[in-house]
């Protein structure tokens, strides 16, 4: 009984999260410098803005073995390029769609607007994706 | 004949960000000051709040700035003796004290400091820990150097046989510097009030009653206990202990009847610091108006309260009383929400004590012509429409030098800029 | 890739105890030798200090270092000062990169030891490959123009505005209003000194008038804003005509305003004689009074201070009250409200009662308060009024005061007194409540023209709250006075005088050097299909003879460009597609 339990280790995922420097990236530092915890599983990526993301990398990322991705930028209106970010979203609706071809759940990658004053909505959303990616379980093409 | 050189007296945050931004914009700068090392108050903390940043990171790469920059030249361990001149064309009288240790050479290795036989309390953490007499304050020294207190040194000429790099020089002398400037700035400082003045608060004979700075000391990593907080007396780690506010301050009895700005803020930072290294401690703050004022304060209080269950009694406590067995303490005083007089024991009490002028600045004011006001901070030219200028054209002053106008450590920044501001309209405007 | 072979040193700071506390890290200094490419590793106390930088220079030279590695805090605060060193050592400061582990590691998993210093691992791994990809870029000089926009031409702008023409620069004041003044216009007296608004005001309007450097623009607003920082292209409206001018920096004066309580706050708005101490001072000024009060009864922190519910100790109050009392705690809790502590305003309330005493003797003026905020010397000035026989009472601030009106229009206000826990009943003749100063409404339009971030609490955010008060995260824009957050008017006047410091500093040295950002063209691959012309806000691409360029001076570094370029033909320096997915690829493999 004990053995079992050992062996059957609760899965922890790897998760990515491309912050921009500006917004998002700011804000998890907020978070920081405000001891919100949350939990370790993610790798923060910094960019200069949101729309720097080409579509490759997220999808690099999950050929790679990324459990889930997470793209942060600034708010629509605020990003500090102007547009980057809503270019991003654009693309978010044919990285979904790639998504699905390849057979990885959408759900994978998600899309969220956090600005260099949200420290602790940076932290919850950490938490969430990371509970969520964990009811998915890892990613198929790591065992595919 | 203007001179475009300005000499800033004081080497705390407000002098820091002063030379800094005088520097930036091509005038050279004498940051002058009077310990071994610049950093001032902001070097002893621990951390700042409201967003409980470590103060010395903060803190040191403006340090750093200021012993590379091009145009700002230390002078270090130095005081001023005298002021001759006026706006444009000042001669300061500058005394380099002597380190008995060359600057250029020393590296900052510490082996001379190993090696020294003489142990003497330490100032920078407050005499709660020890240096030798050959010394660097702080391990995060601007100039990177070490000193000899000659007042404690018994000239054993160890440290001279230690130095690899020869830079031990016991036959310094002091010298005299002039410095020829367009505008001085002030930026001394402050001071704590002495507790031992108030004999029912028993500072100085308990051991486990210490000032909040000395407490600073005790929680920063690079302190004497390499921030562990324990009590004095024994070195167990306090379980209960009381922040009493206001000492010294708002006081007729001693003339300090103006509010020091900062504690009510600073003593609910430590006290969250104090529940975030040891959440079983209790942490009980007696007050008499809890001013947290200004953006994010609030909410600070709001969190200690809630999230770390800080205790807030608004009381002015009236005698404190030690228990020669446990050293532990007990404070009498009035509950004055519930109505009632209370007793209660604590193992640790911080004093928060009123801020006053630094040492010295009575002096220095003198030198310079400058008014001081009735508390014997620099008096500012006009409180509303000149309030970094000091009584005298040409001489500007900024930081707690002013007194308690300034609030905390940006009110602190945002007075050094000005300051370097109005040097410049000034200097630019005599051309 | 990198011409020369790699060869990396990494430093891990412990930062005191703030990372060194929950990450392990000589674990992770033994992990980093392992690493490919990693000539060096060491770890240090603290990597910023003059120590840490010392070695940083040293081992630079001693082990041939071309590339280094830093994981300590935020790139955001020490980034520009391992640069330095690196340049110091000889090593172009592109080959410098940051791994964050105390910010996004140690302290937000304080509790977590052995995963975060797993995380720890990851991330240095994940700098090293990024390092490897490095490349040494030059930056280009930008010239600052040595003209400036205050927009706000209230005391903080007036002020900053005087300060820069002192200095030499030329300046444009634009004010929304018909008039240049600011709130100082609807005050009547300032404190401590209880000097005539006009004895501040209008010494500074007189020298702005006749300054020759500064033009002052009324009824004027900013309708957009282009360029960066020494070249800001800022279109003034006024009414239906626009107009463009060309400056280096930018100070935003724009203010605050005075909270109006929403009607039925306090019988506001319902009431006749509960007003706001706005218009209390407006009723003092004008001297409209015809029959003075009996009583007047201010009420603290109306609209500020709400947040959480404090904790309540109510065991003081008969066991019926309790329920009732909760029901109104809990009802105050859904009031419109700002969380913050305004400052200014118990100053604000004693000098109100201060001028009422001095006209009306007989008038019995009651303050009720939470806390009583009068800090520094103003200390003196509390005493002053409780000299007056103002009456200042701590009331229970957790159950908001009711307000009753009799049929005649006497008015009563019912609070709890916080030192006898009893209820009190003060009839008065007029109630007045003391307001935070809250934002603008036009500051958020005002921020997304500058692209500058706005707090949590609505103003306008600084670049570093302790350390960089008047600067904002934009190059060349500044902060004066109340925009950031309630000041009152020698707080607004150190603030001003600061930001016209730091634009003046930039100004002064005629040009500054940008990051080299930008974006670069293959112009092998490129197809010139127009699609970066199109998309870029900058107007930094243009396409001649088939091929598309960039104009360095332009770019910002965004990116858009090299993620839209169906050809992949446009990279961006020190963002790369190999760099970054470098770090995709490390943060998810061991692999190289």
């Amino acid at each position: 009984m004990e053995t079992a339990k050992l062996e059957q280790k609760e899965f922890e995922p790897t998760i990515l999260a491309f912050c921009c420097n500006w917004c998002s990236y700011a804000g998890a530092d907020l978070a920081g410098t405000s001891r919100f915890e949350y939990p370790t599983n993610v790798r923060i990526i910094r960019v200069m803005c949101s729309g720097r993301l080409d579509p490759t990398f997220i999808l690099s990322a999950f050929r790679w073995g990324a459990d889930g991705v997470l793209i942060t930028g600034c708010h629509p209106g605020d990003c500090h390029y102007v547009q980057g970010n809503y270019m991003m979203e654009r693309r978010f609706g044919f990285l979904k769609e790639a998504m699905d071809q390849l057979g990885i759940e959408p759900e994978r990658l998600r899309l969220e607007w956090i600005s260099a004053g949200e420290g602790e909505k940076f932290a919850a959303l950490i938490r969430d994706t990371t509970q969520k990616i964990k009811q998915l379980g890892p990613n198929p093409l790591k065992t595919a | 004949m203007t001179s475009k050189e300005v000499m800033v007296i004081g080497g705390g945050i407000a002098g820091i960000q002063a030379s800094l931004d005088l520097a930036s914009r091509g005038y050279k700068v004498y940051l002058v000051e009077r310990s071994p090392s610049i950093g001032g108050r902001m070097a002893q903390l621990d951390k700042t709040f409201p967003t409980m940043d470590c103060s010395m990171c903060i803190l040191a790469p403006k340090m750093i700035d200021c012993s590379h920059h091009h145009n700002v030249q230390l002078l270090s361990y130095s005081e001023v003796e005298a002021v001759k001149g006026s706006t444009g064309d000042f001669v300061v009288t500058v005394l380099r004290k002597p380190r008995y240790v060359d600057v250029t050479k020393c590296t900052g290795c510490g082996i001379c400091a190993e090696h020294c036989p003489v142990e003497v309390p330490n100032e920078f953490d407050e005499q709660l820990g020890t240096r030798k007499a050959i010394y660097m304050p702080l391990p995060q020294a601007v100039p990177r150097a070490m000193t000899i207190d000659k007042n404690n040194c018994i000239e054993c000429g160890l440290c001279v046989k230690m130095c690899q790099a020869g830079a031990v020089d016991l036959k310094q002398e002091p010298r005299e510097e002039d410095y020829n400037v367009g505008a001085i700035v002030v930026a001394t400082g402050f001071d704590v009030f002495d507790a031992s003045q108030i004999p029912t608060y028993g500072y100085g004979r308990y051991k486990n009653v210490i000032t909040s700075l000395e407490l600073e000391r005790l929680l920063c990593a690079s302190g004497p206990t390499g921030g562990h907080l324990i009590r004095p007396s024994e070195g167990k780690i306090p379980r209960k202990i009381a922040f009493i506010q206001c000492v010294g301050s708002r006081d007729r009895r001693f003339g300090t009847t103006y509010c020091s700005s900062i504690c009510c803020k600073y003593s609910v930072k430590d006290a969250v610091l104090i529940k975030e290294h040891e959440p079983n401690t209790t942490v009980t703050i007696f007050y008499i108006d809890m001013r947290a004022f200004g953006r994010g304060f609030q909410e600070f209080v709001n969190r200690a309260k809630s999230e770390y269950g800080v205790r807030f009694v608004r009381s002015s406590p009236g005698e404190i009383m030690e228990d020669p067995a446990t050293k532990n303490l007990r404070i009498w005083y009035e509950d004055t929400v519930a109505g009632r007089i209370e007793n209660a024991e604590f193992d640790l009490i911080v004093l928060c004590p009123a801020l006053i002028p630094s040492k010295g600045a009575r002096e220095l004011a003198k030198v310079l012509g400058a008014e001081l006001d009735e508390y014997g901070f620099f008096k500012a030219g006009d409180i509303l429409t000149s309030p970094v200028d000091t009584t005298v054209q040409g001489i500007f002053v900024c930081g707690y030098a002013l007194g308690p106008k300034t609030g905390d450590i940006p009110d602190s920044i945002m007075q050094g800029s000005a300051t370097a501001a109005r040097v410049a309209e000034v200097l630019e405007r005599s051309v | 890739m990198a011409v020369e072979e790699p060869r990396i040193g990494v430093f891990i700071c412990h930062c005191g105890v703030n990372i060194g506390g929950v990450v392990n890290v000589p674990e992770v200094v033994k992990y980093a030798k392992t690493l490919p490419n990693v000539a060096y590793a060491e770890a240090n106390i603290y990597t910023c200090s003059e120590a840490g930088l010392t070695s940083i220079r040293e081992n630079i030279k001693k082990e041939g270092l071309n590339r280094v590695i830093v994981a300590s805090c935020t790139p955001r605060t020490h980034e520009p000062l391992f640069r330095s060193a690196c340049r110091e050592a000889g090593i172009n400061h592109y080959l410098f990169e940051m791994a964050n582990i105390r910010e996004q590691c140690s302290w937000v998993h304080q509790h977590q030891q052995e995963k975060a210093t797993e995380k720890a691992k990851d991330l240095v791994r994940m700098a090293v490959a990024r390092a490897t990809w490095l490349e040494p870029q030059e930056e280009p000089e930008l010239e600052i123009k040595d003209t400036s926009l205050v927009v706000g031409g209230g005391i903080a702008g007036l002020t900053a505005a005087l300060s820069l023409a002192n200095q030499g620069f030329k300046v444009y004041l634009i004010e929304k209003d018909q008039e240049l003044g600011g709130n100082l216009r609807k005050l009547s007296k300032l404190y401590p000194t209880m000097q005539d608004t006009r004895d501040i005001l209008e010494p500074a309007l007189k020298a702005v008038k006749s300054s020759d450097k500064i033009e002052t623009l009324l009824s004027t607003t900013v309708s957009d804003v282009k360029g960066y920082v020494g070249n800001f292209t800022v279109t003034l409206a006024k009414g239906e005509e626009k107009r463009d001018v060309d400056v280096g920096t930018i100070i935003v004066a724009c203010g605050a305003a005075a909270y109006t309580p929403p009607k039925g706050l306090y019988q506001y708005g319902e009431y006749p004689n509960v007003m706001t101490q706005m218009q209390l001072d407006e009723l003092l000024k004008e001297g409209k009074v015809k029959q003075a009060p009996e009583r007047i009864v201010m009420i603290q922190c109306v609209g500020a201070r709400k947040g959480e519910i404090r904790a309540m100790d109510l065991a003081g109050f008969p066991k019926s009250d309790t329920a009732r009392l909760l029901a109104k705690i809990l009802k105050a809790k859904k009031d419109e409200g700002w969380p913050y502590c305004s400052k200014i305003c118990c100053m604000n309330a004693i000098k109100n009662s201060i001028l009422v005493k001095e006209k009306f003797p007989q008038t019995d003026v009651m303050i009720l308060y939470g806390d009583v905020r009068v800090y520094k010397e103003y200390e003196d000035f509390y005493s002053r009024a409780r000299e007056a026989q103002v009456k200042f009472v701590k009331h229970i601030e957790e159950i908001p005061p009711e307000i009753t009106q009799t049929p005649e229009g006497k008015l009563a206000v019912v609070a709890y007194d916080a030192l006898s826990g009893q209820e009190i009943k003060l009839p008065c003749d007029w109630v007045v409540l003391s307001t935070p100063m809250i934002p603008h409404k036009e500051e958020v339009l005002l921020a997304r023209l500058l692209k500058v971030p706005i707090s949590s609490d609505g103003f306008l955010m600084e670049a570093h709250v302790k350390l960089r008060p008047v600067d904002t995260q934009m190059d060349g824009i500044f902060l004066a006075g109340a925009a950031s957050g309630p000041k009152d008017v020698p707080e607004s006047i150190v603030s001003a005088k600061a930001a016209a410091a730091r634009a003046g500093t930039l100004m002064a040295n005629k040009k500054m050097s940008t990051e080299a950002l930008t974006s670069v063209v293959n112009e092998d691959e490129c197809i010139g299909c127009g699609l970066c012309e199109e998309i870029c806000v900058y107007g930094a691409h243009y396409v001649e003879e088939g091929t598309s360029h960039t104009i360095a001076a332009l770019c910002r570094g965004c990116g858009a460009c090299a993620a839209e370029c169906p050809r992949r033909a446009i990279s961006m320096q020190h963002y790369s597609d190999e760099q970054i997915l470098s770090q995709v690829k490390a943060a998810l493999t061991e692999e190289s």
